[in-house]
């Protein structure tokens, strides 16, 4: 077991003992070696479920729009991309800041399942991993296995704003040195630059495989809404038919709904089942309201609040 | 709005946002002529019926 992990099921022990929250939503083992799932703990006996590994992929702070009527205290377990929900939350008063106790996690940058499960054996179960710089040794009950961290890891991790959480009340682990490397939007540009002809042949033929399971939507932190008007029946606002129109015209309202808020976690691009580079839309978004109204990443900050809702003199009128 | 379309490929121009008051009669009927002409010269949108 890694010093992280005891460090956090203490911390979590305590949190529980002291009654100071009721709730704690970290991750623990997955189905196979390589995944986590989500767990909630609600008793001090049950904090050996909490891991901290590599594999932590998920982003938690969801579940605080989900549980925003539970009557206790609730503690989460965020990373630094998954913190900027943190604020995100607040900021939208979806879940006021003092009934969350956030417990965050320096990340060195996280693997990703799929290219981990083309390269070794996955269907055992975890016994440990030991991190050796750029090696990284699983040691599952199928056998161990070595894997280089650059051919594994998660590709929104090579470009990372922030290792350390911006927000924690209990900071599990030590902080993280590395200095972020904002990112630089090249995809973006890359399709910027291409005709009109194809970018609608590209992003017509991804909006065509969209099953509008809406896990995109329900991974989003951003994605809050009480009544979301993809679900209204009364007035149907929008049709609820899987076509290339249709779904065209919910990926566009999806990603024109969280310019300027998205906190760019990528979690979106990583729950698609379709894999849709839904995250690709809401970059656009992302580096166009940065451009144009200078504003950070969203969540970065406690302050903030989204850009498109708020009004400054000095704002762009890009076409009057 | 307008970049969001066009970075999924519609082409530059085939969508448009003004800002005109009810005021600016002159305004509206300059831009709505101009912005027809552009449109007429893109021709239909074809964007779906391949």
């Amino acid at each position: 077991m890694n010093k992280v992990t005891e460090n956090l099921r203490k911390t979590a022990a305590k949190l529980l003992q002291d009654k100071e929250v009721d709730l704690v939503i970290g991750y623990g083992l997955g189905s196979e070696a390589v995944r986590t799932q989500p767990v909630f703990v609600t008793s001090p006996e049950d904090v050996e479920k909490l891991v901290w590994n590599p594999f932590c992929v998920n982003g938690l702070t969801k579940y605080l729009s989900d549980l925003k009527t539970h009557p206790g205290k609730i503690a989460v377990v965020v990373k630094g991309c998954d913190s900027r929900g943190i604020w995100r939350l607040t900021q939208d008063n979806i879940i006021p800041r003092d009934k969350v106790v956030v417990i965050g996690i320096p990340c060195a940058g996280q693997l990703s399942y799929p290219k981990l499960a083309s390269k070794i054996d996955v269907s055992g179960q975890l016994n440990d991993v030991e991190e050796k710089g750029e090696d990284i040794v699983i040691k599952t009950t199928k056998g161990d296995f070595t894997v280089k961290r650059s051919e594994v890891a998660l590709d929104k991790c090579a470009a990372c704003e922030h290792h350390n959480p911006v927000v924690a009340d209990h900071v599990v682990g030590d902080s993280i040195n590395a200095a972020p490397t904002p990112d630089s939007y090249d995809e973006v540009k890359k399709f910027e630059e291409m005709s009109a002809e194809e970018k609608a042949k590209f992003w017509l033929g991804q909006f065509s495989r969209c099953i509008r399971c809406y896990a995109c939507r329900n991974t989003c932190p951003g994605c809050t809404c009480r009544e979301c008007v993809f679900d209204t029946i009364k007035p149907d606002w929008v049709g609820k038919e899987v076509n290339i129109e249709e779904n065209e015209l919910f990926h566009l309202t999806r990603a024109f709904h969280l310019a300027g808020r998205c906190v760019d976690c990528g979690e979106c691009d990583r729950v698609c089942p379709m894999d849709i580079p839904i995250r690709l839309l809401n970059k656009k978004l992302l580096k166009d309201c940065k451009e144009l109204f200078s504003m950070d990443t969203p969540g970065s900050a406690e302050e903030g609040g989204s850009v498109l809702g708020q009004y400054r003199l000095e704002d762009p009128e890009e076409f009057m | 709005m307008k970049r969001l379309l066009e970075y999924v490929g519609y082409e530059p121009g085939r969508f448009n946002a003004r800002w005109i008051s009810g005021s600016e009669a002159q305004k509206w009927a300059d831009t709505t002529k101009v912005i027809t002409e552009n449109i007429q010269a893109l021709g239909p949108n074809k964007r779906f019926s391949k």
